[in-house]
């Protein structure tokens, strides 16, 4: 029975060691920011994993940044979706993993970025929303090899799309920023001011509507709001890496 | 009842013990694995027949458009949608027929996609590129659910095919369930991504 058993065990465990062998493993100690390719300083790594993490510890959405130099001869999204797979991006029953996979330009090749998402988040980050944010949010910034500032905005967005911040169709409409937002801001202003006055202190009326406004569209640049956040290097703990989430072919690409 | 059937019969009962390590149960449950798969892969395919219509209409609209690829993309799902298999009798001949009855609609929907370049008007329309988008994630979404199957093709047929259970599966209906082939329309997926 050995005789029997032995080729095909040996075939079995070296056909899988070969497939093992051409995706990447994830990066030691697990972390959400795998930045293979080196798109990224240490510090926009820092922030970017510090926001991906918070995300994941409250929500337990794992929203992974994976770049790379090489897609190992597989077309990009297969391989997005076979990292996703193998290194079980997601929370196992609940699938709320997705990836931001970016293959920058090299050489002669384009650029290309791929959002996956994993099947517990395709309702609501469907493939027509993925797309747009591709286009507006990832592409344009990529263009200029402003990877953070891309890569910022898009977090941004897919979270608060996870977190039913907004819906989808809101993204769609009101063409990326919801209405609700800006609403909430003014009344966030008039509110401050009233202490203000209050207060007595003569500020109240004098933040003037142009400053307010110049903040207002600088909202977008900064969103991830962590500029404090600088010094966390290295003391991020109880991440454990993926949990086990499955991915369907759910997402969409993009290329410049 | 002859000496053949009563000596299958015996080894059979003296096999008993040894079923649940000798892997009956470890059978039943990959072919079971196997069959709910094969329903994810129904699923993505029905996904893409339902999102054809809207396309056509979508398309439709713009003056003189070329009937002719229209009409093909309408009779290949026509004929697509008439072609089902029973998930127990998942035979190579049956996945050869409806491979190749989707593989028709796949290149008629790259032909269709190949022809709205012409069109800018509608390729710069918002409702279209909504349906690109989606009909883009619905292709990812068929290679992947393919390759999952054929995975877990993989790994039943290993399993009822290696000793010592290849002398026994036959014996309780587990037969070899056959694979997707890669045809042209599935390494090339996302043949729907043009240019940008």
């Amino acid at each position: 029975m050995k005789k029997f058993l032995s080729p095909l065990l040996f075939l079995g465990l070296f056909l899988s060691l070969a497939k093992a062998q051409e995706l990447p493993d994830p990066m030691y100690p697990p972390r959400l920011v795998n930045d293979f390719a080196g798109l990224l300083n240490s510090e926009e790594v820092n922030r970017l994993e510090y926001k991906l993490r918070n995300y994941h510890d409250t929500t337990s959405t794992q929203i992974y940044i994976i770049t790379v130099s090489d897609l190992m001869g597989y077309d990009l999204a297969d391989f997005t979706f076979r990292v996703g797979e193998k290194w079980g991006i997601g929370q196992k029953g609940k699938d709320n993993g997705l990836i931001i996979m970016i293959k920058p330009k090299v050489g002669n090749e384009r650029g290309e970025a791929m959002i996956a998402t994993g099947y517990g988040l395709e309702d609501v980050i469907p493939d027509a929303l993925a797309k747009r944010i591709i286009e507006k949010e990832l592409i344009p910034e990529f263009k200029e090899e402003n990877f953070y500032a891309g890569l910022d905005k898009a977090t941004t967005t897919v979270m608060d799309l996870a977190s039913g911040k907004f819906t989808g169709d809101d993204y769609l409409d009101e063409g990326g920023f919801p209405i609700s937002l800006i609403f909430l801001f003014f009344v966030f202003l008039y509110i401050y001011s009233g202490i203000r006055r209050q207060k007595g202190k003569s500020l109240g009326h004098s933040v003037p509507l142009g400053a307010a406004m110049g903040m207002f569209s600088n909202m977008g640049r900064s969103s991830g709001g962590y500029s404090s956040f600088s010094s966390g290097r290295g003391s991020f703990g109880g991440f454990s890496g993926g949990g086990g989430g499955s991915f369907g072919g759910g997402g969409a690409r993009g290329s410049w | 009842m002859n000496r053949k059937n009563l000596l299958q019969l015996l080894a059979l009962i003296m096999l008993i013990p040894f079923f649940s390590s000798c892997g009956y149960n470890r059978m039943v449950s990959l072919e079971e694995g196997v069959t709910s798969q094969w329903a994810n892969v129904e699923n993505v395919y029905q996904r893409r027949m339902d999102l054809i219509p809207n396309l056509v209409n979508t398309v439709k609209g713009y003056a003189n458009f070329e009937q002719q690829t229209l009409t093909q993309v309408i009779e290949a799902r026509a004929k697509a949608t008439s072609v089902t298999i029973d998930p127990t009798n998942l035979t190579e001949a049956n996945l050869k027929q409806f491979q190749q009855v989707q593989g028709e609609v796949s290149s008629a929907l790259s032909r269709l996609m190949m022809t709205i370049e012409r069109y800018p008007d509608l390729k710069a329309n918002q409702n279209f590129l909504e349906l690109q988008a989606q009909l883009e994630g619905t292709e990812n979404r068929i290679a992947v659910e393919r390759r999952k199957f054929n995975e877990d093709v993989q790994k039943y047929n290993s399993y009822i095919r290696s000793f010592p259970r290849v002398i026994y599966a036959g014996w309780f209906g587990f037969e070899k369930k056959a694979y997707f082939e890669a045809d042209q329309a599935a390494k090339e997926a996302p043949k729907v991504d043009f240019g940008n």
